[in-house]
């Protein structure tokens, strides 16, 4: 039997080096796990593991204003717990920042909306709210589902810098 | 200590250092200082400005980046003494100016005003250098040293609460560094951080 494979967690660094990031801040999770394996054993790239999810907008963003280009790696949970950071600081500084952010709860999205979605025990309710929050914020976003995608990662740092703003990927696999 | 005494005695030790300011020092420091090495982190995230710091400082490793922190904005992200050590950074200078308040809003007590040991909080946390100063005279005499000295280094200073009120970006502002958005005073600031090559 097959087992379902998510995307390249190397095609995605090799394509975070391609596009000169200096730095990855964030806090991994289950999905991103391959990803920071990948990205500590990379040595072009600096990682930097913080204790809070805000956190890394902000250290991003001082990143940024000393000439670095980091990009932010998170999951959704954490995005939300992120909000006044990332609207105080990349937001209103105008700063080109890829988020890369797993998405927990993607494969249980309910097709339907009712009264009871964020109480429901098969639904995971960040996922319920992380786009309407992307979309409340500002932030544009695309979906990165695949290897198929990879093309995403240079359309959104295109659309970050033509923007000057944080442009998010959604990762709705979990990356091997 | 007043936070004129704090303030002034930097300003004259102070050399090409980065200063980036936060809450009741940002527009104080601003009538002290106009160099294009002062970042405002003002109309921007509470709480936010240690980790701010530390991403300059993080990406200029060449310059000495100095954060003056409010109490109230340490309390919100504790984290971030950790995340410093983590980090392996050596050239950010952590001041915490301890009044106790929240002064921009009105002065109300912070929580644990009575009894945090900020000092003792930094250690714990694993920073080597950490000092404390409620006097003016050996906050001053230790000065040089803590700008000089390799970091990071964490310093908390007490100062008495004044009356410092909400902070604008407008032109009706007397610092210069207020005078601008934070989108502008944000480019600004990267320009003179990166164009003299120290990268």
């Amino acid at each position: 039997m097959r087992t379902r494979q998510g995307p390249s967690a190397r095609t995605l660094v090799d394509e975070l080096v391609k596009q000169k990031v200096s730095n990855v801040v964030g806090i991994p999770d289950n999905s991103s796990a391959a990803l920071f394996r990948v990205l500590e054993a990379d040595s072009k790239i600096e990682v930097l593991t913080v204790t809070r999810e805000g956190e890394a907008f902000a250290v991003a963003s001082g990143l940024w204003l000393g000439g670095r280009a980091p990009v932010v790696l998170i999951q959704n949970t954490g995005l939300l717990e992120s909000g006044d950071s990332l609207r105080g600081t990349a937001v209103r500084m105008g700063i080109p920042l890829l988020c890369l952010v797993t998405y927990r709860g993607y494969a249980k999205l309910p097709s339907q909306e009712s009264d009871e979605i964020m109480t429901r025990a098969d639904v995971d309710s960040v996922a319920v709210v992380t786009e309407p929050t992307l979309d409340a914020w500002r932030v544009p976003y695309e979906l990165y589902r695949s290897d198929a995608d990879i093309g995403r990662v240079q359309q959104a740092f295109h659309q970050a810098s033509e923007l000057a703003r944080p442009v998010a990927l959604l990762l709705t696999e979990a990356l091997c | 200590m007043t936070k004129q005494e704090f303030l002034g005695a930097l300003a004259r030790a102070r050399t090409d250092e980065v200063v980036i300011t936060s809450m009741g020092v940002v527009r104080p420091w601003g009538r002290l200082s106009d160099s294009v090495l002062d970042f405002a982190s003002a109309d921007s995230a509470m709480g936010h400005t240690a980790d701010l710091a530390l991403g300059v400082a993080m990406a200029q490793p060449l310059r000495r980046v100095v954060c003056l922190n409010g109490d109230g904005s340490m309390l919100m992200s504790l984290g971030t003494l950790v995340t410093i050590i983590e980090s392996g950074v050596d050239n950010l200078i952590l001041f915490v100016i301890a009044n106790k308040t929240y002064e921009i809003t009105g002065n109300q007590r912070v929580p644990g005003a009575r009894a945090v040991d900020f000092e003792g909080l930094a250690r714990a946390a694993g920073f080597a250098s950490a000092h404390h100063f409620d006097q003016a005279s050996a906050y001053e005499s230790a000065l040089e040293d803590i700008l000089r000295d390799e970091g990071p280094t964490f310093v908390s200073v007490a100062v008495a609460p004044e009356s410092e009120g909400p902070i604008s970006r407008s032109a009706s502002e007397p610092a210069r560094y207020l005078q601008t958005s934070l989108y502008d005073g944000s480019r600004r600031f990267r320009e003179a951080l990166t164009d003299k090559g120290v990268v």
